[in-house]
Order: structure tokens, then C-alpha cells, then sequence
């Protein structure tokens, strides 16, 4: 292999190198970093919500007439919804995981407004919420019918059991979280709470917080002039269900609106839709560059070649196959593309500490870099390997052509 | 050493035919010094480059170094003009981007040659050219019968059985031109065959054997003695 012949001549001709391997190290800085969130995003989008989403539903009740009992109007539709054939389960609840809009509060393991608290998502069901939800139950036990008190919108006082995701309990007790049942926790500074139970999985509203997984289950039915209905159908049973319970809602009290009825899985797919959006842009620039870098290092070789038929010509008349003629151009564009990416990871490197301090992204996947690496030689190689074929094609005649 | 019978070589196009070389037939002696010359569009490079295998030809035989070179494919004939032939271009053809010492190794590695096997050569060769302090120059930092030099130690390097040369003189002043014939005549007089196109008959004359081509045939030959006593037509 001629390397060093091949450097020699490259460094007295070396601005087109010199962009390319710029250009190179450019485009795998970018398409590494890109993929690093394209593939974060992707993780945070799979992350199960805990919940049965594919028979999931929920809608809002709204009563208006001056005769609406809401309180009344609640344990009636309940009542109702549960009684239908294909409803596994139903429960009045004050957010939609994944939903973006929510109750959040502050839990802490001792007493008083100097401790720490944990911020955790607060969702307020009654005894069917567990199995409403779909998630499941990993100790303790579940609210009983007595625990679930009436809440109106401007209490404060919070009741004295709660259930808690076993992120929360891995929180507040990091050395033995499966110890949290029975324990106390403090809401609102100095109201205990005793953890009767934990469940594995629910995510809060909001997907992009960093506390995702914390949640706690609050035994309280709402009164606040609006009652969100969560209901769990038979497998296969959503679809025909919605628009039933919509209309049986609707004509059992003309009192009121229903309104707002979406499934989870609607709700999952707004929840993620600027990710998705975000995955897709951060593709196509992916591509677009990689493109732009190919055809970059197309033209530069066709440059050459062009630039170099009499030499191509005078190389083949010395003795030069078709073969060395190819092997010539493919070697110095693997040089300059070695270049490339060697810049290339030094720049990732300093890129992705740069995302990891001012966006709070993790740390990149190292092993990104060395197939980052193959990707960009096996660009290359094929982005040269026309203008390579070319070039072998320069008959050696050509060296006895007057110049 | 060279052999050509009858070799005949058609350009066509869609609508045109050209007859570059019409039955040519010769022979070059080893240790031969041949000028062949002729007017523009006698076949004289067509010539050249099919003795020197850059071309194939439309018909005949050609016997190189006693080898029948007529079915050969691109690589054998690559690999025979890098082991048997050296070839000296009109504009020199240097690599303008490698220095003197790469210029004379591009066929020492395409030979396959190891690398202090290589550097012996080009030192040597440069060497007989007087070219040896120039090693680190480039193309561009010599002159016009210095690069000369250089492209004849390139095609020296490789230690060929003849070197083909096209028009060597043809881009050098008189001085020049004179110095490098007497290169190529100290080589041929150490046993390289030599077998030069030119179109300049003052240096045809210092070759051994004249070879005269018109219209794509031979329309003359004489040998260096026969010139002393007037030419004979061989064709």
C-alpha cells in the first residue's frame, strides 16, 4: 500500500481533503449525538406506562342544571359503568397518566417544613383504582371501601392511607423500598400518611419528568364540578364501548355535558407526538447530511480523477493495473476518511459533554463512536467507488497523448 | 526482441474508419537503438503505444521478448510493460504532487519490489541521471532536461529488457536535447534496446537503425552503416 507516497502528495494538494474530512467529522458528530437522543427519546417513549393502555378509556362528566347532584350523579355512573357487559372495571379519577395535566406534591419521611420532600404525582380513586388501572399490586393491600372519603375542591386536609409505586418507595427508603408498607410519610409538611400498599408501575402525567415513575394513590372521590370517569373494558371491547357509555352518560342525565372522551392509547400517542416528530426531524437530518457527505466526497473524487487522467494514464503506462489504478483512490479516500472521523469522535465527545451539562442528557453509549466509525468508511467507501471505477477505466494511452 | 508482423490497427467511430497502421511488419535486434520517424499521421504513437502494449491492435502478431502479446488481457499486459518496458513520455509525464525519489518508485511498487530493494534502485538510477542530490525536489524545482532526467531513471529503475521514447527531446532546448541523446546513447551502449519516435531526423540519425513510417506502413529502413553508404528502401 502506498500510504505514504498517497499523504505526501495529499498534503501539497490539501484544501478539498482537508473540507472533506471536516465535512466528515461534521456529519458523525451530529448523526452519533442524533442517534444518542433519537435512541434516549425511543427509550422514554417505550417505557411502560403500568397501565392495561390498549383497554383503557376515560371521559369527563360536567353538570350545568341548577338540580345536579354531583355527588349523587358520581356514585350513580359509576354504578352503571360497572354494570355493563365488556366494563372490567371503573373509577372516578382526577388525572389521565401520560395526560400532561396532573396533582403533584411533596412527600417526606419525617415530620415538618425543613425536610425534604420527594415530589410524587397524586391520583385520587377509590377502591377499583388498582384494578381499574391494571397495574399491579406488589405488597401490602388495596383500599378498603371504608378508606375512600369525599374530597371538595377547596380541602386541604389529606386522609391517612396512601399507596405508592415502588419508584416512590425506592425514593423515600433506597436501602429496603419493599419496607415502605406500613411505614408513615408526611403530605403537606406534617400530615402522616401510612403506606399500606405498593404497585409496581404508574407513570404520572408528565412524561418528560425526571420522576416519571413516582406516583401515589390518594382513597378519596372528588367533588370539584367536572368528574373524569376511567374505565377498563374486556379485551377487544373499547372501541364498541366508548361511544355506548358516552351516550348512556349522556341520557341518564340531561343535566350535564360529557365530554373529553379519549382513549389511553390516544393519550399515549399526544403524549409522545412532539418526540416523535422531534425522532423523525433528527432522522432526515441524519440522512440529508450522510447524503451530503457522500456526494461531497463523490465530487471530490471526481475532481481528482478528472485532474488526473494524464497521471492515471502515465501510472498505467509504468505498469499500473485497473485494480491498482481503483486500490489508489479507494486508499486515499479511506485516508481522509479515517481523518474525518478521527476529528469526528474528539467532537462527539466534546458535543455530547456539552448536551450532558446544558440538556441534562445521559452520557453517550461509547460504543456509538466505533460503529459511527464503520458507518462513515463504508459511506466513503462507496461514495468513491464510482468515480475509483472511473478512474481504472483512464486507458494508459492516454500518457502518450500530446498535453 | 520485437516482432510485428503485420499489425494493422482501425480507429472506428459511427461514421468514420480510420487505418492508423496498415500491415506493419518489423523486427528490433536486442541492443537495437531504432528512431522511427514519419509526418503527423504516419501511425508513429499508434505505433508506440501498441509496442509499448498501451493499445491492442485490430490484427496481426506481435512477439514481445519472444511472447506472443496479441491475447492478453489488462492485467498480463500490465504487468508486462511494468517488468519489460520503460517508457519515456514527450512532457515527461512526473507525478507534479510527489517529489523526485516517489516519481522513480510509482513502478518499483506497482513491481512489487520491498521497500530497501526500491530505495537501492532509485538511489542508483538517479544516480546515472546525476540526480541524486535532487531526491527531495519537486517536479516544479527542476528544469525541463532535469525532469527528463528523472522520467529516464524512472523507466531505468525498473531495469527493462527496452524503453520506448516518445519524442524525449521534443520539449527541450537544443543543449538539453543533446544531453539526454547522450544519456540514451550511454544506455543503449550498456545493452538497453531503445526504440525512439521522433520526428526530428538529426536525432534519428544518431540512432542505430532509422525506421521511416507513412501512411501506417514502413516505408523505409536503415541501419547506422547503411547510412554512410546511402539508405535502402525496405518497404
Amino acid at each position: 500500500m502506498e500510504f505514504g507516497p498517497i499523504l505526501r502528495a495529499m498534503t501539497r494538494n490539501k484544501t478539498g481533503a482537508i473540507l472533506i474530512a471536516l465535512q466528515i467529522a461534521f456529519t458523525m458528530t451530529i448523526m452519533i449525538n442524533a442517534i444518542h437522543i433519537i435512541e434516549e427519546r425511543n427509550d422514554a417513549m417505550a417505557r411502560p406506562s403500568g397501565l392495561d393502555e390498549a383497554n383503557l378509556f376515560y371521559l369527563t362528566s360536567t353538570g350545568f342544571a341548577d338540580d345536579f347532584n354531583e355527588q349523587q350523579q358520581i356514585e350513580e355512573d359509576l354504578r352503571q359503568i360497572r354494570a355493563l357487559s365488556g366494563v372490567v372495571n371503573a373509577v372516578q379519577i382526577n388525572a389521565i397518566p401520560l395526560s400532561g395535566g396532573g396533582w403533584s406534591m411533596g412527600l417526606s419521611t419525617e415530620p415538618g417544613a425543613d425536610a425534604d420532600g420527594t415530589g410524587v404525582a397524586v391520583y385520587f380513586v377509590d377502591e377499583h383504582g388498582i384494578d381499574t388501572f391494571g397495574v399491579e399490586q406488589v405488597a401490602g393491600e388495596n383500599f378498603d371501601i371504608t378508606d375512600v372519603g369525599w374530597r371538595e375542591r377547596t380541602d386541604t386536609e389529606w386522609p391517612d392511607k396512601t399507596i405508592l409505586t415502588v419508584a416512590m418507595a425506592t425514593e423515600m427508603f433506597p436501602d429496603d423500598p419493599m419496607s415502605a408498607v406500613g411505614k408513615t410519610v408526611y403530605i403537606n409538611d406534617t400530615e402522616p400518611m401510612t403506606v399500606i400498599g405498593l404497585i409496581k408501575t404508574l407513570q404520572a402525567p408528565w412524561n418528560g419528568w425526571s420522576g416519571v415513575e413516582r406516583s401515589m394513590l390518594v382513597p378519596q372521590k372528588m367533588l370539584f364540578g367536572s368528574a373524569r370517569y376511567l374505565i377498563r373494558t374486556e379485551p377487544g371491547a373499547r372501541d364498541t364501548l366508548m361511544p355506548q357509555v358516552e351516550e348512556m352518560l349522556a341520557a341518564s342525565n340531561r343535566g350535564r355535558i360529557i365530554r373529553s372522551m379519549r382513549s389511553l392509547e390516544e393519550t399515549r400517542e399526544r403524549s409522545y407526538r412532539g418526540d416523535r416528530s422531534m425522532t423523525l426531524m433528527l432522522k432526515i437530518v441524519v440522512g440529508i447530511l450522510t447524503a451530503v457527505t457522500a456526494l461531497g466526497i463523490v465530487g471530490l473524487a471526481s475532481f481528482a480523477v478528472n485532474r488526473r487522467t494524464r497521471q492515471i494514464g502515465t501510472r498505467r503506462a509504468l505498469g499500473a493495473s485497473k485494480g491498482d489504478i481503483m486500490r489508489y483512490f479507494l486508499v486515499e479516500n479511506f485516508m481522509i476518511t479515517t481523518m474525518g472521523v478521527v476529528l469526528g469522535a474528539i467532537m462527539t465527545v466534546i458535543f455530547n459533554i456539552m448536551l450532558v451539562d446544558s440538556l441534562s442528557l445521559p452520557p453517550l453509549n461509547v460504543w456509538y463512536i466505533p460503529a459511527a466509525v464503520l458507518v462513515m468508511w463504508a459511506v466513503g467507501f462507496l461514495a468513491v467507488s464510482g468515480p475509483a471505477r472511473r478512474a481504472s477505466n483512464v486507458p494508459p494511452a492516454v500518457a502518450t497523448r500530446t498535453a | 526482441m520485437l516482432s510485428m508482423q503485420q499489425i494493422a490497427k482501425v480507429y472506428r467511430t459511427d461514421t468514420v474508419e480510420t487505418h492508423a497502421l496498415r500491415e506493419l511488419t518489423l523486427t528490433v535486434d536486442e541492443g537495437d537503438f531504432v528512431a522511427v520517424t514519419g509526418p503527423s499521421g504516419s501511425g508513429k504513437t499508434t505505433f508506440l503505444n501498441i509496442a509499448g502494449l498501451l493499445e491492442t491492435f485490430s490484427s496481426g502478431t506481435y512477439m514481445l521478448d519472444g511472447r506472443d502479446v496479441s491475447n492478453l488481457n489488462d492485467s498480463a499486459r500490465s504487468k508486462l510493460r511494468n517488468e519489460k518496458i520503460g517508457f519515456i513520455f514527450q512532457s515527461f509525464n512526473l507525478i507534479p504532487d510527489l517529489n523526485i525519489f516517489d516519481n522513480v518508485d510509482v513502478p518499483l511498487r506497482y513491481r512489487g519490489f520491498k521497500s530497501a530493494e526500491r530505495k537501492a534502485r532509485i538511489e542508483k538510477y538517479l544516480d546515472v541521471v546525476g540526480l541524486s542530490g535532487r531526491m527531495k525536489h519537486l517536479p516544479s524545482q527542476l528544469s525541463g532536461g532535469q525532469q527528463q532526467r528523472v522520467a529516464i531513471a524512472r523507466a531505468l529503475a525498473g531495469e527493462p529488457r527496452f524503453l520506448l521514447a516518445d519524442e524525449p527531446t521534443g520539449n527541450l532546448d537544443s543543449a538539453m536535447a543533446r544531453s539526454v541523446m547522450g544519456l540514451l546513447k550511454e544506455i543503449n551502449e550498456e545493452g538497453t534496446t531503445i526504440v525512439m519516435v521522433t520526428h526530428d531526423p538529426t536525432l534519428a540519425n544518431e540512432a542505430k537503425t532509422n525506421i521511416h513510417l507513412k501512411d501506417g506502413v514502413v516505408s523505409e529502413t536503415a541501419s547506422i552503416s547503411q547510412l554512410g553508404n546511402g539508405k535502402q528502401n525496405a518497404a
